[in-house]
């Protein structure tokens, strides 16, 4: 892999970066037109391609928040056309990494000794990037290690880089600098927590100690002695990641296994912790050769409040919908609803929430779920780029809490969806307060 | 002070220089003062240092001496590229001037100038030149940098700017621990680098040279 050379921190640099991919991102749509003047048959997948090859190479150069943008945006398969999300992903575990003696240099700043002091062996060369962090792997007393170590000036970058991505996400997005408006201060808040290694490591145990009794879910052990501000140490987990797992040969029986873990550490952590993980994408899992799953990433939670968990899983697991006047008032309380919505608006939300409601809780209302029926997901994908189309969805929506709630759920969907799992639902349920 | 004690190493005569210059916030009156404070004969300073000058130009070259060896004594050295090498070589020296802050500060503000050398530095520039022609040769054997007629000579010297730029730039750096100077130290470097490698101009000189020699070039720009 090639090493980094520089991330470009200064506002002015990184402005540059997105200029330039404005630039090669125009300079797509004019190949695409011009090439399409000879050939009228040709689609836009190339374009598409194209430009999710120069908007990632940009990101992946911007490292930090921006990256993590970037992996945000490839969670949302229903949203971006495939070419987009193919790149993206990319972004989950492939960015270049830093100079050694930076890696030296933030060792020393905080154990004031270098890794090579601190450890038996430590690869200077990272395996591979965590987004706003790159990871190296160690070993001590014949035990190997995992170590994380966090870019310098990531959270100082974190709300400039933001601001610059906005009006980026939209054009990508197609959505108007409203909508994702009121969201940003959520994704903020997130990002600097996940910037925040002390926070991490102490999440890590929390949750690694209150999941371990779910069946096939492994976790590794940290070491806070070894970890600081900057610095994650724990254990190495042998596996791989899913795109790779998924290329070996395996049995149903395997990929059951793997999703029923998956199904199994979300929806316990929804209903029993009312906290998730939520960073659902590939990178943060490992699969071991029996068909553990293995999480090793707890950058990202989101708790979720009762005023939030309470109306929401009520229309999930109650009968609910079927009662108009109820569904109404519980997506009022959402702001799903508003109140100034005119009757028909009303009607209107009420028909297009209501089929979203059923489509995302549809696994929920058996025992058993396949998620490898591509129908499911078709309707699902279909129903969201009907939305996009929507000029009554240029408005945001909704409260908050649902970005990272609804990235966790669709983000776990995919998985499930891509090993093609077969699951039981029922193993975890939600716990609503039903005497309201 | 511990007037009874005699003083015996350049070291402690650096160290209660600096103490006296950080305590009164200028220099000693006069080197006899300043050794009779220290219960040395004036003659006896001289052994050590000709001036006060002289300590505080020692002072800056062991800084910079101690930061070498301490890079030069990590087990990854010898794996390290010439970028590396001397990323490493400013993350040290900045750490090592961290110690030093105060001293450095009131060391610059009173020798004048920050871009031009200041005199107290001049040590250090030739200790960091010898170390920067080092790996500049090592860059170039290794093709990692580019060996440019004129030009190759002067590499050192750009990364002499950048040195006076990092200094400067951590004199004001405000940060928790100093941590934009790091920042301020891989962005720097890498540039300077980038410069001093390979690059697409190189091939457009060397193909314009080429054309010049072989392609009969004024014929052929004549459409």
């Amino acid at each position: 892999m090639k090493e980094q050379d520089s991330i470009p921190t200064s506002k002015t640099q990184r402005s540059a970066k997105f200029v330039k991919t404005g630039f090669q991102v125009g300079g797509n749509y004019i190949k695409h037109y011009s090439k399409k003047l000879f050939n009228p048959t040709l689609n836009k997948d190339e374009l598409n391609l194209d430009n999710a090859t120069d908007i990632y190479n940009s990101l992946s150069e911007l490292k930090g928040s921006a990256l993590k943008v970037a992996q945000m945006l490839s969670m949302d398969n229903n949203i971006l056309p495939k070419a987009y999300v193919d790149q993206f992903s990319l972004s989950l575990y492939n960015a270049p990494p830093l100079s050694g003696p930076l890696i030296v240099r933030t060792f020393t700043r905080y154990f004031g000794k270098t890794p090579f002091q601190i450890f038996d062996e430590f690869n200077i060369s990272s395996t591979n990037a965590a987004s706003i962090g790159q990871v190296h792997q160690a070993s001590l007393e014949g035990k190997k290690l995992a170590v994380k170590i966090q870019y310098p000036g990531v959270g100082d970058s974190i709300s400039s880089d933001l601001k610059m991505v906005k009006p980026f996400a939209f054009r990508l997005l197609g959505m108007s600098q409203k909508e994702l408006e009121v969201y940003m201060s959520e994704v903020e808040e997130r990002l600097l927590e996940e910037t925040d290694y002390d926070l991490e490591i102490k999440r890590s145990i929390e949750f690694s100690e209150a999941c371990k009794n779910i069946p096939n879910l492994i976790f590794p052990t940290y070491f806070p002695d070894l970890s600081s501000k900057r610095i994650i140490t724990m254990d190495w987990l042998e596996g791989l990641h899913m795109k790779e797992f998924l290329k070996t040969n395996l049995s149903q029986e395997i990929c059951n296994q793997v999703g029923q873990a998956l199904w199994d550490f979300y929806n316990f952590q929804q209903h029993e912790l009312r906290a998730v993980h939520a960073d659902p994408h590939p990178g943060n899992f490992l699969i071991t050769p029996d068909g553990k799953l293995g999480v090793i990433d707890f950058g990202c939670i989101k708790e979720m409040p009762a005023d939030f968990y309470e109306p929401f899983f009520s229309m999930t697991s109650t009968n609910m919908l079927q009662d108009k006047i109820k569904t109404i008032s519980t997506f009022r309380e959402l702001e799903m609803i508003r109140k100034d919505d005119s009757p028909a608006q009303i009607e209107f939300f009420y028909q297009v929430y209501k089929e979203m409601i059923e489509l995302f809780a549809l696994p929920y209302m058996s025992q058993t779920f396949d998620f490898s029926k591509k129908e499911y997901f078709d309707n699902l994908y279909n129903y969201g780029e009907r939305i996009a189309r929507m000029p009554e969805f240029k408005q945001a929506r909704g409260v908050k809490h649902f970005i990272y709630v609804n990235r966790t759920n669709f983000g776990l969907y995919n998985m499930l969806h891509e090993l093609g799992a077969m699951v039981r639902t029922d193993t975890w349920k939600p716990h609503i307060n039903t005497s309201k | 002070m511990a007037k009874k004690k005699t003083l015996i190493s350049s070291e402690e005569l650096q160290n209660a220089y600096v103490d006296y210059v950080l305590t009164h916030g200028s220099k000693p009156k006069s080197v006899y003062v300043f050794a009779k404070d220290n219960n040395l004969a004036e003659e006896e300073f001289y052994n050590y240092f000709g001036s006060f000058e002289g300590i505080e130009q020692s002072i800056w070259t062991d800084l910079c001496q101690k930061a070498l060896s301490e890079v030069e004594n990590q087990e990854v050295w010898s794996k390290y590229s010439s970028r590396e090498k001397a990323l490493a070589f400013f993350y040290a020296l900045i750490e090592l001037l961290k110690s030093k802050r105060s001293f450095v500060l009131y060391s610059l503000k009173h020798s004048g100038m920050m871009l031009g050398t200041p005199a107290i530095i001049t040590g250090v520039k030739n200790i960091f030149e010898a170390f920067a022609t080092g790996i500049i040769n090592q860059g170039i054997e290794s093709g990692e940098l580019a060996d440019r007629r004129f030009f190759t000579a002067k590499y050192k010297d750009a990364l002499w700017i950048q040195f006076g730029f990092i200094l400067n730039f951590w004199t004001k750096d405000k940060s928790a621990g100093f941590e934009k100077t790091d920042e301020a130290i891989e962005r720097g470097i890498n540039v300077t680098f980038d410069l001093l490698e390979k690059s697409p101009l190189d091939g457009l000189l060397d193909y314009g040279k080429f054309m010049m020699n072989n392609g009969g070039m004024k014929q052929n720009m004549k459409f």
